[in-house]
């Protein structure tokens, strides 16, 4: 919120602080200060104000003009060389003589202008620092007298603080608040405004039921008190200067006497205030109620208003007037024709306001503090003075009766502190006495002073404005912000031990990351909410509607990613798009998938290894394929203790939106609690997203629960120091068969053959083979076989043997045929 | 037979300087000196030699033999390197560059976490983790957040309908709502519901407010929170804790300061200021870096930890405010785009 300078300096003295120490201390008192703006006329001398007699063509130059000008006695006729357009002979303006220094400290001098002498300069707005308009002289419309300072024409300089208020301090929502600490700051007084005693009602015979005959408050709930007065026979008009430039200094546009004084209230006690034409009020009456369902109003800002039956309304005997604390309605505003008014204040629940202006999505300065909270006790007082400047800037008298409908808030707050506690909290001393005048001087008052054997304790009574202050704790803070928490001593930080491993979450990504890093993968940072879109091409279309927000901001951004290979196919796009070479990008974080219906937030790591279009090099490596990106899914998944081997299968139609059929494969369910899939993405895709090359991919998904911390050490095995005998074995079998299929089949034969004789160290596949020799519609996969017994050398008898009989039985459970 | 031995030396001589590879070498050796070689034919010839000429005789075979013997040895040198030679190909320039890529590189925000880590980690914190999919509870009744908030509003928290249902994020309560948190302080209190005091964790991840996406904001951003909870925890310990972090990771130089501030979670609560002369981007000026205080003891009666007994403080800051100071970069976007000439600065 704006602060004028020269309006705190009525409630505190604040002569000889710069403006620098007044930001400072706003900032230390806990309030950010934005902005710092001065406004109104910089100390201006040799400026005086002067009247144009006469006016000619400048000999030498076709845009100037030589003119005489009356400076006043003091100064008398000065000659002037003028390039303004704008004025007339006989209008008064600012004159700049010799010696003047105008702001950018341009300094005036006589000198010659084209040959022509010119004693000083006749000045722009801008020249004299107030405001932007140069597009001519400062005509003086007022004609003030001539030789007068312009100082004593022009608006007096002033500073503006524009202040964040934070949601805790209501109270500061205002220049007395602000100016309250302030002077707690400073340690110098506050002068709150003289209006203790409210004007007379002049006698009995002033009383006016005409005007307004009764208030009833049938919404207590939402309007604890609420206050009205009368005021007959005022003249509606322009503000007097000092109230005028007070507003405008906090940016506020002055209206009418009336409206201006309810505004200088607001922004000086922080109470809105609401003025009604009392001849508008139909039936002399005001109502504070619900509004019925289906009501409506045309607001101040001309806009009409539908309400409901939780708005509450300020109504006359037959419509709402004003929707409460938020804004009143054209039907019942003051003009220039009222003459009697009513005065509102009221206590409205920040709840009920601000559920409305949620609603209407209308606000004000009004519905602004009543959101945050005004303080119900110094409404009787905010009334009174708006009251008086009503009378002294618009005239009229005070007549009955007066309304006061609902009681007083109860309000009695007292915190029992212990300095210790200060100290305590604080982990450093500040000295009782300094503890006391920090409290005091934010009119903390210590109601008792009570000395114990474990030390003193104090009854610290809370003024109403303060309802943030609850508990010893919030007094904690306020001695720390008065002592300043800059001088906060510096202390070596202290570390006891707390022997915690990081989240095995945290570690496995580390780790993933690390192993993506060390294979030259470049690690990316995208978006989590993305497009419907493209959502739709990693997940079915019902599962698309589940991952979207309720209120996205923009369209693009509107689902939860189910897949981490969309932002990193994004970054490879922008990065080919842009002619770089690029081909292996990599990234973490969370994905959503939906699994019985249910959504879970899963790990993910993902990967993509793209041909690099862009690539000119000397020598090229071997290309990336299937194999490639399988290896780096299973190493990834291995750091997770997951082995994705076993459980790897095409990937199924549905998945083919992302992947291209026959060239990608998926493991594991998220039933299990992970989740992968690699291999080719979907080419058509790639193309309509004009991505050239092929790009393969890998993506890794663990529930984060799931992943655990390493385990306990392994165990050494030993093994075995005798030689191991080979055999290779080509099996023949349909095209279509798994190569894993047929190595288990292979597996499982061998460990039924040879069962504990000896082992079979390992079965591998080394070849796989079509053409002469295979049968159309077969293949052969060649499989190395290792024997190796712990206790001795095998002989090849045995081996041959085993081998041999390995071989029937595999015959005889699979049917296929063996390659000599 | 001494012109025979000549004459076979003066051939073996040039016929051995002429071998290139191995097959040639092991002809030629079983020609000369194999059972059925000219040199061995010779040496048979010895029984007809007259006694007593044997000796000179056999001096002379003996002589040719060894001559012969250290040609095929020169050979066989010469047909190894020829092989070695043959495997390793010609000799290569050096300076020609490696077409292999990389290095990989880390992203800078997660560098600037790590670091981060790192710091805190020697101080006894532990990196906790926790979900992005929030109910309202964790990140907003817990932390003292009333129902009416504005942070609460749709206007800048990402809800999920509330049809959404979700097999691993907590319950929700009826009317209560699923959001992606707006902070990381939710992890606190999972923290704090999980284990018992003390807690001494650190929780880096992403949080999301709905924002207009611009210079300086993002629909999702990093955060890193720090949470202490122990007996007498001070003010001054709080304080104590940033400087530490800051000029850890800033220098000597780098100075803290706290100025009072408002938040929900945390009395009294401070805004982290921070100036260190080196930061192009700092220079003598101030610059707002995070937010912190101590924990409100509503928060910790909310966890069911004796507020009478713990104390502790949190502070929390942006990961990518704090890269863009570290770093010099001035536009949050880019640590989204993933450009590659972005990416290797920081390899």
């Amino acid at each position: 919120m704006k602060i004028s300078r020269n309006w705190l300096q009525s409630y505190v003295n604040l002569a000889g602080k710069t403006d620098d120490e007044i930001s400072r201390a706003v900032t230390f008192l806990g309030f950010e200060v934005e902005s710092v703006q001065l406004t109104g006329a910089p100390k201006l001398d040799s400026v005086f104000v002067g009247e144009v007699l006469t006016r000619n063509r400048h000999p030498n130059a076709d845009k100037l003009s030589v003119c005489t000008v009356d400076v006043g006695p003091a100064h008398g006729v000065k000659t002037i060389v003028c390039g303004a357009q704008n004025y007339r002979v006989g209008d008064r303006v600012p004159v700049a003589l010799a010696g003047a220094v105008l702001p950018g400290n341009f300094v005036i001098k006589q000198s010659k202008i084209r040959g022509e002498l010119s004693d000083g300069m006749m000045c722009s707005g801008k020249e004299l620092g107030i405001g932007e308009d140069h597009s001519g002289l400062l005509i003086l419309e007022q004609r003030p007298a001539l030789g007068l300072p312009i100082n004593e024409v022009l608006p007096p300089g002033d500073v503006v603080f524009d202040i964040e208020i934070t949601p805790n301090r209501p109270d500061c929502l205002c220049h007395l608040g602000i100016a309250r600490e302030l002077a707690a700051w400073f340690r110098v007084p506050l002068n709150y405004p003289d209006v203790m005693v409210e004007p007379a009602v002049p006698s009995k015979d002033s009383v006016r039921s005409d005007l307004l005959g009764g208030v009833r408050v049938d919404a207590v709930e939402d309007c604890p008190l609420y206050l009205a007065r009368i005021i007959s026979g005022v003249k509606i008009g322009p503000s007097p200067a000092w109230l005028q430039e007070r507003l405008t200094a906090v940016g506020l546009r002055p209206i009418n006497n009336v409206v201006d004084v309810g505004n200088f209230v607001m922004l000086e006690y922080g109470q809105p205030l609401h003025a009604f034409d009392a001849r508008k009020l139909a039936g002399s009456a005001i109502v504070v109620r619900r509004a019925v369902d289906g009501e409506s109003i045309v607001t101040l800002d001309g806009k009409p208003r539908t309400l409901t039956s939780q708005t509450l309304v300020i109504a006359d005997a037959t419509k709402p007037v004003v929707i409460a604390g938020v804004m009143g309605g054209v039907n019942s505003g003051v003009d220039e024709s009222t003459t009697d008014l009513v005065l509102e204040a009221a206590y409205f629940k920040r709840q009920s306001i601000r559920a409305t202006t949620k609603r209407l999505g209308l606000s004000s300065d009004s519905s602004y503090r009543y959101e945050r909270g005004v303080d119900p006790h110094a409404l009787p007082e905010a009334a009174r003075r708006a009251i008086s400047l009503i009378l002294q800037t618009a005239g009229g008298q005070l007549v009955g009766p007066s309304f006061r409908v609902g009681g007083d808030v109860p309000w009695q707050r007292e915190i029992v502190l212990h300095p210790r506690f200060v100290t305590e909290r604080l982990g450093f001393e500040i000295p009782l006495t300094d503890m006391k005048a920090a409290l005091e001087s934010l009119e903390l008052t210590l109601a008792r002073d009570d000395e114990l054997d474990t030390g003193p304790v104090w009854t610290v009574e809370i003024p109403s404005w303060r309802d943030d202050l609850d508990r010893p704790i919030d007094l904690v803070e306020e001695i720390l912000r008065l002592h300043g928490t800059e001088r906060i001593p510096v202390a070596p930080v202290s570390s006891p031990g707390l022997p915690e491993n990081d989240d095995p979450v945290v570690e496995f990504n580390r780790r993933a990351m690390a192993y993506l890093v060390g294979h030259d993968f470049h690690e990316c940072v995208n978006y989590t909410l993305r497009s419907a879109r493209e959502a739709a091409v990693t997940v079915e279309s019902a599962t698309v509607e589940k991952l979207g927000l309720s209120n996205p901001f923009v369209e693009d951004q509107s689902h939860l990613r189910a897949s981490l290979l969309g932002g990193l196919v994004e970054s490879l796009r922008l990065n080919q798009s842009r002619g770089l070479s690029v081909s292996l990008l990599g990234e973490s974080g969370r994905v959503f998938h939906e699994r019985d219906g249910r959504l879970l937030e899963c790990v993910a790591i993902g990967f993509i290894m793209a041909e690099d279009v862009a690539e000119r090099t000397w020598l090229r490596r071997t290309e990336t394929d299937f194999f490639s990106v399988k290896h780096h899914a299973q190493s990834l998944a291995a750091l997770a203790g997951i082995d994705l081997v076993r459980l790897t299968r095409p990937v199924s139609e549905g998945e083919c939106r992302q992947w291209q059929a026959g060239h990608a494969a998926s493991a594991g369910d998220l039933s299990q609690g992970w989740r992968a899939s690699f291999g080719l993405l979907n080419v058509a895709a790639m193309k309509a997203l004009g991505i050239s090359g092929r790009v393969y991919g890998g993506e890794v998904m663990v529930l984060p629960e799931k992943i655990s911390a390493e385990g306990s050490h392994r165990r050494y095995k030993p093994f075995g120091q005798f030689p191991a005998a080979l055999r290779d074995l080509a099996l023949v079998v349909d095209e279509a068969l798994p190569s894993e299929e047929a190595r288990r089949a292979l597996a499982k034969a061998a460990r039924a053959v040879i069962g504990t004789a000896f082992a079979v160290e390992r079965i591998s596949v080394f070849d796989v083979y079509r053409g002469e020799g295979v049968p159309d519609g077969k293949k052969s996969l060649a499989f190395s076989l290792v024997f190796r017994a712990e206790d001795r050398t095998l002989t090849d008898e045995e081996v041959n043997r085993a081998f041999q009989a390995l071989q029937e039985s595999l015959i005889a459970a699979t049917g296929y045929g063996i390659r000599k | 037979m001494e012109q025979q031995l000549t004459v076979l030396q003066q051939k073996a001589q040039a016929e051995l300087g002429a071998i290139r590879t191995r097959p040639e070498l092991e002809a030629a050796k079983a020609r000369y000196v194999g059972p059925n070689g000219e040199l061995t034919a010779l040496m048979k010839q010895m029984g007809a030699v007259p006694k007593e000429q044997r000796p000179a005789m056999g001096k002379l075979i003996n002589e040719s033999k060894v001559r012969i013997v250290a040609e095929l040895d020169l050979a066989l040198a010469r047909v190894a390197e020829a092989e070695i030679a043959a495997q390793v190909g010609p000799s290569i320039d050096v300076t020609l560059p490696s077409p292999d890529r990389g290095p990989g590189t880390l992203h800078p925000l997660t560098q600037v976490r790590e670091e981060m880590c790192r710091i805190l980690r020697k101080v006894g914190f532990a990196v906790a983790d926790g979900p992005e999919v929030e109910t309202e509870y964790y990140c907003f009744d817990a932390l003292n957040t009333p129902a009416d908030h504005p942070a609460r509003d749709a206007q800048d928290t990402f809800y999920l309908p509330a049809t959404a249902d979700f097999g691993n994020i907590s319950k929700r309560t009826p009317g209560e709502r699923y959001l992606l948190r707006t902070h990381t302080s939710s992890v606190q209190i999972r923290t704090m519901l999980k284990g018992s005091p003390p807690i001494r964790i650190v929780s880096p991840g992403r949080v999301y407010r709905r924002d207009t996406t611009d210079a300086t904001h993002s629909a999702n951003f990093h955060q890193l929170e720090c949470l202490y909870v122990d007996r007498n925890v001070t003010v001054r310990d709080l304080k104590a804790l940033l400087d530490y972090i800051f000029t850890s990771l800033l220098g000597k130089d780098t100075k803290t300061r706290f100025r009072p501030h408002y938040f929900g979670y945390t009395e009294p609560s401070f805004e982290v200021d921070l100036s260190a002369r080196h930061l192009p981007k700092v220079n003598k000026e101030w610059i707002e870096i995070g937010g912190c205080g101590m924990v409100d003891p509503v928060v910790f009666d909310g966890v069911g930890y004796d507020s009478k007994v713990w104390t502790g403080y949190a502070f929390g800051m942006g990961l990518e405010r704090l890269a863009m100071l570290l770093y010099g970069i001035d536009d949050i976007r880019t640590f989204y785009q993933n450009d590659l000439r972005f990416l290797k600065q920081f390899a």
